[in-house]
């Protein structure tokens, strides 16, 4: 499996919320509450879940948030983490 | 490439020799794929293009092309879940298709909420869009149908959303019934201006002011079929209760008078309606329509009833095309972006 740096990983998290919210990456930080700091809702959770399952599933062989977890998904830091959890493995 | 059909029929893509296909799911719906594909086969020999989404080895297909997919989402799956889990479903391969530029439009009479999430996932959301919504055709006697939007996309929303439901309503009434100035009514519990919950109200005076609305103000369930309105807004919750109920109450006075009329001592006055009366169950059939269509995703997607019969789906395809002509999508996007950018 390829190595990827966690700055990687945060900086795609970041590309992909700010696509889905339609904000600059720039206003976006790891310590932010994904709903609270951000506004993401249910649905941009959805789009984000399935944005950063299809662009690691490159990288990381049958990668995929188990529906178990997406609960505790709630900061940008619990995305990044996650993943780089599933990298690690 | 994509095969055109052979043989010596209308050719409506002469007009427009450079349009894309519109995928069409094969094994969406109860009566998939049999129905599905003899409405496909139908509308290509209408000249329209069409793009089958499939699994390997389907038949009945005659020369339409078919991408393959391996999966399909079942009615009852998790609509955001399924399409997460089966990425090779043939919803999700026809919203790629849509998104990738190889086809123009998608259309499936398969699991409604798989549909808007194959949409929303992979075609994506019009830029400045909150939610995307289900708009629906009402029928209205010796008129235009009536839009109700939203049929079932979003249970809870927020008064921001209804005016955009309002904006991107009147767009798909312009371009689907040729509507000038679509006039929009909020869906309230009575007419007077106050009337309503908390939502209505703060809808109410959000679209007294929108620009690029014609918001003539509350309207009543019962105003939907009567022509005093173009564009009607709710909530999916309310919207989805409105739709099936006057789906069942039309289908009930329907049934009964075809059963009143089938009394033998009706015989002859039942012959000397039937060139009134037929023509009026065509304007209240539903499969006259050919479905809903999602508004808010960046490209056309159709959401046919469950039961979608080949005539559905050749009148659900239709609209697919007459939206994708009529650039449909990108005046939604200009609306969006105007409302946006004040």
């Amino acid at each position: 499996m390829a190595t990827i740096e966690r700055s990687e990983v945060l900086a795609t998290v970041c590309r992909q919320l700010a696509e889905i919210l339609e904000i600059s990456a720039t206003e976006i930080s790891e310590t932010q509450s994904l709903a609270d700091d951000l506004g993401a809702d249910s649905i941009a959770l959805i789009e984000l879940v399935d944005s950063l399952e299809q662009e690691f599933s490159d990288i990381i062989p049958d990668f995929q948030f188990q529906d178990d977890d997406l609960s505790g998904l709630r900061t940008v830091a619990d995305a990044v983490n996650y993943i780089v959890l599933a990298l690690g493995k | 490439m994509v095969q055109r059909p052979r043989g010596n029929r209308r050719r409506l893509t002469d007009q427009l020799p450079h349009m894309l296909p519109i995928a069409v799911d094969a094994m969406g719906g109860d009566n998939a794929p049999s129905a599905i594909l003899a409405g496909a086969l139908e509308a290509a020999a209408l000249g329209i293009p069409i793009l089958l989404v499939g699994p390997d080895g389907l038949e009945g297909t005659g020369d339409l092309p078919l991408l393959v997919a391996s999966e399909v989402i079942e009615m009852d799956d998790d609509p955001a879940q399924s399409v997460r889990r089966k990425r090779d479903s043939t919803l999700v391969r026809a919203a790629e298709a849509v998104r990738d530029g190889k086809a123009s439009a998608m259309i499936s009479a398969g699991n409604t909420g798989a549909t808007m999430a194959s949409a929303l996932l992979r075609m994506g959301r019009i830029s400045g869009v909150s939610r995307p919504a289900i708009a629906t055709p009402v029928p209205v006697p010796g008129g235009h149908p009536t839009v109700l939007l939203d049929a079932g996309a979003n249970a809870e929303v927020q008064p921001e959303w209804l005016v955009q439901f309002a904006l991107m309503g009147s767009v798909y009434s312009q371009r689907r019934f040729g509507v000038e100035n679509p006039r929009v009514g909020l869906l309230s519990i009575g007419e007077e201006p106050g009337k309503g919950d908390t939502l209505r109200k703060e809808t109410y005076e959000l679209l007294k002011v929108a620009p690029g609305i014609n918001f003539i103000g509350n309207v009543e369930g019962r105003d939907l079929m009567t022509g005093v309105v173009d564009v009607v807004v709710t909530d999916g919750f309310t919207g989805n209760v409105v739709l099936k109920t006057l789906e069942g109450s039309l289908r009930t006075v329907v049934k009964s008078l075809f059963a009143a009329f089938g009394q033998p001592e009706y015989a002859d006055a039942a012959n000397a309606l039937m060139p009134a009366l037929l023509p009026l169950y065509e304007t209240l059939d539903p499969d006259s329509y050919g479905g809903a269509i999602l508004l808010g995703v960046d490209g056309v997607c159709i959401i046919s009833h469950g039961s979608s019969s080949a005539r559905a789906m050749v009148n659900g395809i239709k609209c697919a095309q007459e939206m994708v002509e009529s650039g449909m999508v990108e005046a939604i996007r200009v609306a969006i972006s105007t409302t946006v950018a004040e």
